[in-house]
């Protein structure tokens, strides 16, 4: 008996920020939602001024930015590795970031559509690392993941985004979870929101969220008259944080095994 | 911004009671992070959002807002400032930049400084400001209420009545007031004399032209400034003040008008009557807008069942000017509401005041069915696979010491980005070694999927291996003998794959609770005994744990097991850890001594 036990490959443990990412991603997808993906270094274009953040506004020191030096990545660069559509996106010579939030992958995904033909409606979310260039603490880290949403449809409105987020903490959390939208300002949106959730009992700011703004649908090709819906986002590592009670958002990428204990 | 309740209460007198007030700011305008009772007076400090940081960075326009959430009267300020008849003036005010939108100037004669009345101090202390002097004083009271920055210079220190708004020249200098010596570059607009730079346009005032307790005339400044000069100014110099936040955020020229009534109005106060003409230059007024929306745009964008007359009192209530066509709206929007400029944005202002949590959750109804994707699904199969064959997840920064790509001005002095997984195992592998007993392990086989970042492109790698060897490849590389089908647009081996590693994995796993391990070093023993052949080894775990103390953190775990004539050989690790101390050996000993006794006792032959 013993011997099997010591033959027997005994299967790997998984980081905790994976099986977030990929609960995460069960429960939208259970709700019809697509995956979509992108690159880590992106350009401003996709990072901010499509999302209506222009330069020189306050709105871009909302998110303390690593910019990349000089012109390192040239006119061929390309993404390689995953070969997907949105993933081949050439850099050209212009200023790059690591990205502040997934939410370039939105313009790109929108892009792509118009770009092959396609209209909405349509829902997706995206997982993915994004940096900050921040200094460091229990709740702070340089980098860490999120996980964005969209949907896009002729009448998607705030009553969906609530059910759609209601229904997700209900999954994720438990029955007894809750919601509450409070006014918020992201240039990407408007109306934008704040969303709280209530889990045993505390409300706990998780979200950002709101309808997307007209000019973001506009830069990406679409006519917003014709075309609206919701954008949320949150951290992946804040989530993890609150369903395994991690104390510290450091622990994540010290490369450290003690931490899989799930 | 730091908001007084008693200053809010001159303009509002109907407000409602601290607490309740907080949860109206939460709920209907921004957060509010920190109440703090300072005597008899409750100081919130509000997180003004950026697009309202036009009109409400100031008391007059909180209490205007609140007024309009709550439909209670606003005690406008204006009436009460009687200004007197002034002289005409001499004072010339030259403007060589657009990027100034406004310059309002007044020269006031035989003030004196001295100390402020004790309302004035008590308001600038209840927000966390020094009383300095009744002057600056004055121009802090102005700005803290109805939100523009005011600036007082001594006249008698300039060369002549007049000033110039333009651009420094290189090479210029301004000692500030806090006697700094500041170099000035052509980016930077300056309010000057004939002679000299008197102050950091929007940014801050100069050391030459301050007011000081022998100051007789001064000319007070009320002017406005791009919002984009100032900001470039303020950040490259890193002089960041209440004035330039305000400015960087665009305020409308026309509350300089207000502003230079509420100033003047201070110093009558104060006792000082003896005031010239206002210069005013204003060349490009601020043009009125229109925006137009209709009540089904706005249930449409909440997914609401607003009605006209609804909207309608919310308008009404918030002093809007509109006119109502039926169903439709046209508004124009006073000239501090910057931020209204699309029907979405009074979306937003209807749904605030409305209130979000009576919008009623719904399904959303769309004909799309999703793609697979298939980045995605390749990182999924990857671990997938990687798991099974016992590696273990571990992710590491993608910021090191050397690399193709460098990022600019980290608060790091990890400055590079990761050209590959391999630098990063290493480190968890000679990491997780020393946590071999600990983890469990008999060996440390790990493996990341990330991106790397090469001169030109960058790629979703995957490393895995030992101590021995860590082998390093592309996604694509690594997923390549797969059958493609797995990764393909409609592909339906995704759902069950990730349903796979939920049910695994997470199913009920809220009840789980990490457990943070001691930051003190472990030790770790092994005890092995002969057993009859039917003992089976959990029951010599329980003996081991019932007997071994609070310093055993791991369960005991059985690493050799071997049977000679009729016998069986258990070998146990035991890891010993203490929460607060590193442990001596002979602390171990003590439970290792009571295991061991206790064994034997119980005719167990140690070996």
């Amino acid at each position: 008996m013993s011997d099997d036990k010591e033959t027997q490959q005994k299967k790997g443990t998984e980081h905790p920020i994976s099986l977030i990412i990929d609960e995460v991603v069960s429960i939208f997808s259970g709700m019809g939602f697509e995956v979509a993906t992108g690159p880590e270094l992106e350009d401003e274009w996709h990072n901010f001024d499509a999302l209506n953040v222009s330069k020189d506004h306050p709105a871009r020191d909302m998110q303390d930015t690593f910019f990349i030096k000089g012109n390192s990545l040239d006119a061929s660069a390309q993404v390689l590795g995953g070969s997907q559509p949105d993933h081949s996106q050439k850099h050209a010579r212009e200023s790059f970031v690591l990205r502040t939030h997934t939410s370039g992958v939105q313009i790109r995904y929108m892009e792509q559509l118009v770009k092959d033909g396609k209209k909405p409606p349509f829902a997706i979310v995206v997982p993915g690392k994004v940096f900050r260039n921040e200094s460091t603490d229990a709740g702070h880290e340089m980098q860490f993941f999120q996980l964005e949403g969209l949907m896009i449809g002729k009448d998607i409105n705030v009553a969906n985004l609530k059910y759609v987020l209601t229904e997700f903490f209900k999954k994720f959390l438990g029955e007894d979870a809750e919601i509450r939208l409070r006014p918020s300002f992201f240039p990407f949106v408007e109306p934008g929101f704040e969303v709280d959730v209530k889990h045993n009992g505390k409300w706990m700011e998780l979200l950002g969220a709101g309808m997307v703004h007209p000019n973001v649908i506009k830069n990406c090709g679409l006519d917003p008259k014709e075309w609206q819906g919701f954008a949320f986002g949150f951290g992946i590592d804040r989530l993890t944080i609150v369903k395994f009670g991690i104390p510290d958002i450091r622990l994540f990428y010290q490369g450290d095994l003690r931490l899989n204990q799930f | 911004m730091k908001i007084s309740y008693n200053w809010l209460k001159w303009y509002v007198p109907e407000i409602p009671e601290a607490e309740k007030l907080a949860d109206i700011f939460t709920m209907h305008l921004c957060e509010v992070e920190d109440i703090e009772k300072k005597d008899d007076d409750s100081i919130f400090d509000l997180k003004i959002l950026p697009d309202r940081a036009h009109d409400l960075l100031s008391h007059n326009g909180i209490a205007r807002e609140l007024a309009g959430q709550l439909g209670i009267t606003f005690n406008d300020p204006t009436p009460k400032y009687k200004i007197p008849e002034s002289k005409p003036t001499n004072l010339k005010i030259e403007l060589q930049t657009e990027n100034c939108r406004r310059y309002s100037g007044r020269i006031v004669r035989n003030i004196k400084v001295g100390p402020s009345p004790e309302w004035v101090k008590m308001h600038l202390e209840s927000i966390g400001q020094r009383s300095i002097n009744n002057i600056v004083d004055a121009t802090n009271i102005t700005m803290y209420d109805c939100g523009q920055p005011c600036h007082a210079f001594d006249l008698d220190k300039l060369v002549s009545e007049k000033l110039i708004v333009r651009y420094a020249k290189a090479g210029e200098k301004i000692t500030t007031l806090d006697n700094k010596e500041v170099e000035l570059k052509e980016s930077d607009m300056v309010i000057a004399d004939e002679n000299n730079v008197l102050a950091i346009a929007g940014v801050k005032g100069g050391k030459i032209a301050e007011v000081d307790e022998n100051t007789k005339n001064i000319l007070i400044e009320v002017a406005n400034f791009d919002p984009v000069s100032v900001r470039k100014t303020s950040r490259k110099m890193s002089i960041i003040t209440d004035s330039s936040k305000r400015f960087e955020n665009d305020l409308t020229p026309e509350l300089c008008s207000f502003a230079m009534v509420e100033l003047s109005g201070l110093l009558v106060e104060f006792g000082f009557t003896d005031f010239e003409d206002v210069v005013d230059i204003y060349k490009n007024k601020q043009q009125e807008r229109k925006v137009t929306f209709s009540v089904s745009l706005v249930n449409q964008k909440l997914g609401a069942d607003i009605s006209a007359d609804e909207i309608e009192k919310i308008l009404k209530q918030h002093n809007y000017v509109y006119t109502r066509t039926g169903e439709d709206f046209e508004i124009t929007p006073s000239a501090m509401r910057l931020d209204l400029n699309i029907p979405e944005d009074m979306v937003e202002e209807i749904g605030r005041v409305y209130g979000y949590d009576k919008v009623t959750p719904q399904a959303p109804k769309i004909d799309f069915i999703p793609s697979t994707n298939e980045t995605f699904t390749k990182i999924m199969y990857a671990r997938n696979k990687l798991l099974s064959e016992g590696y273990n997840e571990v992710m590491t920064y993608s910021f090191c010491n050397k690399g193709k790509v460098q990022v600019l001005a980290s608060a790091s002095d990890k400055k590079y980005l990761r050209e590959n997984l391999n630098d990063g195992l290493k480190d968890s592998i000679n990491l997780n070694n020393l946590n071999m007993p600990f983890l469990g392990l008999d060996a440390v086989k790990i493996f990341e999927i990330g991106t790397v970042f090469l001169k030109d492109m960058e790629e979703i790698h995957v490393a895995y291996g030992t101590k021995k060897e860590i082998k390093e490849m592309t996604l694509d590389e690594y997923c390549k003998d797969a059958s493609p089908e797995i990764f393909s647009e409609r592909s339906s081996d995704f759902l069950a794959m990730l349903g796979q590693t939920v049910s695994e994995n997470t199913s009920g796993s809220t009840n789980q609770v990490f457990k943070m391990w001691s930051l003190y070093p472990f030790i770790a023993r092994d005890i092995a005994l002969w057993a009859d052949e039917n003992v089976s080894p959990e029951s010599i775990q329980n003996i081991i744990k019932e007997n071994a103390g609070e310093l055993l953190v791991k369960e005991p775990r059985l690493f050799d097991t071997f049977k000679k004539e009729g016998k069986i050989s258990y070998a146990f690790r035991l890891v010993f850890q203490s929460k607060d101390k590193t442990l001596t050996d002979e602390e171990v000993s003590i439970p290792m001594t009571k295991i061991t006794e206790k064994l034997v006792s119980m005719g167990f032959e140690i070996r």
